[in-house]
């Protein structure tokens, strides 16, 4: 039984799932509304070679037994929402979410999907789309004529147009959330789509009782991957891949000893 | 067989399972709330030969893994359904077949609103119960394990403590089972926004991998000599004889 080769072998597996892991949040460090994903890691399965509490002898009982186990395993990459910064842009249509919420969108198959990524533009019907061009839900219409755009803090659109000193509203902004976000699909884009894990959203106005957060009109939301501690779980990952590839050197030279007892 | 090659192939053994625990340690290194598996050496007598009056044979054998329960470093995560317990003691959830232990406080909320494990465990409660969220409002988590949400107090999360630490088997995905009684746990708080990680030092694992292997080496040795010797004595017995 080779159960230290394994261990090891699984060890380093999932040492480069978490560089993998590691790349993606890195490579997205300038992508807004991006939330960081952390891998997590269990053991696996022990194999017991001498039951706890078995006995020694007639008047003794084995405190603690003899398990050996068999290695680490990934158990999910889990997304982190906590709120990235947010950093002015002076655009009236980019809008950061200060709070838990979640943008809701129109995929072009016809389903919603969400995101936190409000930097939103207008398509040549002056529909409020994402950078994808999937448009706002509920929609919001701004003519073409329209000055100045106001996106209040609890999602109000409203504009002036030529020779009007009265703001016409657009309509409003909703946001949404999930019992569990952690378990939405990430769908690529900045979207997120609900799960059997998530749950189904529920919808609500800015600055609602039900707590989503309000916006922020001239603000995007930056990724919440800190650089600082990626690098520091690259160097913690790469030199547990390295304590895990010795692992297996000694393994490997233990075994050619052994074989080094026979030849004699 | 000699003596000398019994004890060396007996000793071989047993650190050939003494890399199999430090490999399983080392591939967990970066497995939250994982706690390092050591060894006792032991001498291994068999009956026979304790009740003969000749001096026994003795085999160098690992008698009993122990689990090193000592804390892991917290480390902050910002995620607010993170849990980390400062001190001794174990998260209790629900298994599939009864209760399970664990220091892996990496919880969810399902779509229902119940906190449960990585494997959908629901967390038990000190009244038996589990917590129930309503909504999506943040859950706030004292330090002696009370779960509030929106000002409503939901729960007190169960922390469970052993008196022998020997009466837990490791049960995998950072799980115990414990084959005694739990007693409620004292002087553990309960850290929110943090997980446990893994208590395997990289630097103490390495000299115990290098150790292991030098003794593999003088033992595979002594057992070459074993055997040279018993080739010896064949050969002069044989030369005697002619």
């Amino acid at each position: 039984m080779m159960r230290a080769l394994f261990s090891a072998a699984s060890g380093m597996t999932a040492q480069q799932m978490n560089v993998d892991n590691i790349a993606n949040n890195l490579a997205n460090a300038n992508t807004n509304g991006y939330k960081v994903r952390r891998v997590q890691f269990q053991d696996l399965l022990y194999q017991n070679l001498m039951q706890p509490g078995a006995s020694a002898s007639q008047q003794t009982v084995v405190p603690a037994g003899l398990q050996l186990g068999l290695g680490t395993r990934p158990a999910g990459n889990e997304i982190i929402f906590t709120p990235g910064s947010l950093s002015a842009t002076e655009n009236p249509l980019d809008v950061a979410i200060q709070g838990p919420g979640f943008f809701q969108v129109l995929q072009p198959n016809g389903q919603l999907a969400y995101t936190r990524d409000g930097e939103f533009q207008l398509d040549r019907n002056g529909n409020v789309v994402t950078a994808n061009g999937n448009p706002l839900q509920p929609q919001i219409t701004i003519p073409a004529d329209a000055q100045s755009i106001t996106i209040a803090a609890d999602g109000t659109v409203s504009y002036t147009q030529p020779n009007q000193t009265t703001a016409q509203v657009a309509g409003q902004i909703q946001l949404a959330n999930f019992q569990n976000p952690a378990g939405l699909s990430a769908a690529g884009g900045n979207l997120y789509t609900p799960t059997q894990a998530s749950g189904d959203p529920t919808l609500g106005n800015p600055g609602g009782a039900e707590g989503l957060g309000t916006l922020q009109q001239g603000y995007t939301e930056q990724s919440n991957v800190s650089v600082v501690e990626e690098m520091v779980n690259l160097i913690v990952s790469q030199r547990a891949y390295e304590a895990n590839s010795k692992v297996v050197q000694a393994a490997n030279e233990m075994y050619q000893q052994t074989n080094g007892l026979v030849q004699q | 067989m000699d003596n000398l090659t019994i004890a060396a192939a007996g000793g071989m053994r047993s650190r050939m399972e003494s890399l199999d625990l430090l490999a399983n340690n080392l591939a967990n290194t970066e497995t939250g709330g994982y706690k390092a598996d050591r060894e006792f050496y032991n001498l291994y007598v068999s009956s026979e030969a304790a009740t003969a009056d000749a001096s026994p044979t003795s085999l160098p054998v690992i008698q009993t893994a122990w689990t090193d329960f000592s804390q892991g470093v917290l480390r902050p995560t910002g995620n607010s359904l993170d849990l980390a317990l400062s001190g001794k003691g174990f998260f209790a959830v629900s298994g599939p077949s009864g209760d399970l232990y664990t220091r892996n406080g990496s919880f969810h909320l399902t779509p229902q609103g119940t906190l449960v494990s990585t494997e959908g465990y629901a967390v038990r409660t000190v009244a038996g119960g589990n917590i129930q969220a309503q909504g999506s409002g943040a859950l706030q988590i004292s330090r002696d394990g009370t779960v509030t949400q929106d000002g409503q107090v939901l729960g007190r999360l169960a922390v469970a403590d052993f008196a022998e630490a020997g009466a837990l088997v490791k049960q995998g995905n950072s799980y115990f089972r414990s084959t005694a009684d739990p007693q409620a746990a004292s002087g553990v708080q309960v850290e929110q926004g943090k997980l446990e990680s893994s208590n395997v030092g990289a630097a103490e694992s390495a000299v115990r991998l290098v150790s292991v292997m030098r003794q593999f080496e003088m033992l595979q040795k002594a057992a070459s000599l074993g055997e040279q010797m018993n080739q010896e004595d064949a050969q002069e017995v044989a030369r005697v004889a002619s």
